[in-house]
């Protein structure tokens, strides 16, 4: 067995996305990295941050995040000046004890993406958010005559 | 139960086959009648969870699919695709027969029912 320390919330891996994840606080970096610190010490409760995954096809980009015991109703997802923030309450009921926490990531949205038609689903304890390309950003062929 | 595993009771045995897997997060409940578990397993289809008990130790093991779905080109990661193993050493009798699993929204929810024997008992005083 081999055991890799994963850092899911250190977003130095990917360059040049930057632009994409910049964290609302980035601009002051002895408070984000505070923040991103905490993913490390409570993994899981993780300084209230969601992970996420991004993909893209050629029609697409997918965002994937990971919220097991969140159920549908208690997600909310907002775009509000080409930022797409997601909100997710987590329940949980341990006996006669309840408690809930809240989760939240935003990412900022790139051009040519058609906001009308972003679409979410939620599978097996994961979020994931589609977010269609404009026909335009699409590769298109030119044909030579 | 005993909800802290030492090394020897978390690393999985090694068949030859080198494979990278991780510990969900998960918590035990428990009452007179039976244990609670609950373990995060986000990402992993009902299919692909395996449990069993053998000689006290329950296993749970979650197989996680790829998140990048084929011939698709990825721009940022901070999820794991590891999957998961959880291994739980037993130190009260509990009745296999009758226990129960359940995976929703990614957390499974074991209900370990105890055996007669384990359970409190009233002594009436004579």
């Amino acid at each position: 067995m081999k055991i890799i320390r994963t850092h899911p919330f250190s977003i130095n891996r990917v360059s040049g996305l930057d632009e994409w994840f910049r964290h609302p606080l980035a601009g002051l970096p002895s408070l984000s990295s505070f923040i991103s610190n905490l993913g490390e010490v409570f993994p899981g409760v993780a300084g209230d941050k969601l992970a996420v995954d991004v993909h893209e096809d050629k029609d697409s980009y997918f965002a994937s995040f990971e919220v097991p015991g969140v159920k549908k109703e208690d997600v909310k997802i907002e775009l509000n000046n080409g930022l797409l923030t997601i909100s997710a309450e987590k329940r949980q009921k341990d006996g006669e004890k309840e408690s809930s926490f809240s989760l939240t990531r935003s990412v900022s949205v790139p051009d040519g993406v058609n906001t009308e038609a972003i679409s979410a689903k939620l599978e097996d304890g994961i979020l994931t958010v589609t977010l269609p390309k404009q026909e335009r950003s699409k590769p298109r062929s030119i044909t030579l005559n | 139960m005993n909800t802290t595993c030492s090394p020897s009771t978390c690393t999985p045995a090694t068949s030859g086959v080198t494979e990278s897997l991780r510990k969900p997060i998960y918590n035990v409940n428990g009452n007179a009648d039976a244990y609670e578990v609950r373990v995060e397993l986000p990402g992993v289809p009902k299919s692909s969870v395996k449990l069993d008990i053998e000689e006290n130790i329950l296993t749970v093991r979650g197989e996680r699919s790829s998140t990048v779905p084929e011939g698709m080109k990825a721009l940022h990661r901070e999820l794991s695709p590891l999957s998961y193993l959880l291994r739980l050493r037993l130190n009260t009798p509990v009745n296999e027969d009758q226990m129960t699993a359940k995976l929703e929204d990614g957390v499974l929810t074991l209900r370990l029912p105890l055996k007669e024997v384990a359970k409190p008992r009233q002594i009436p005083v004579l």
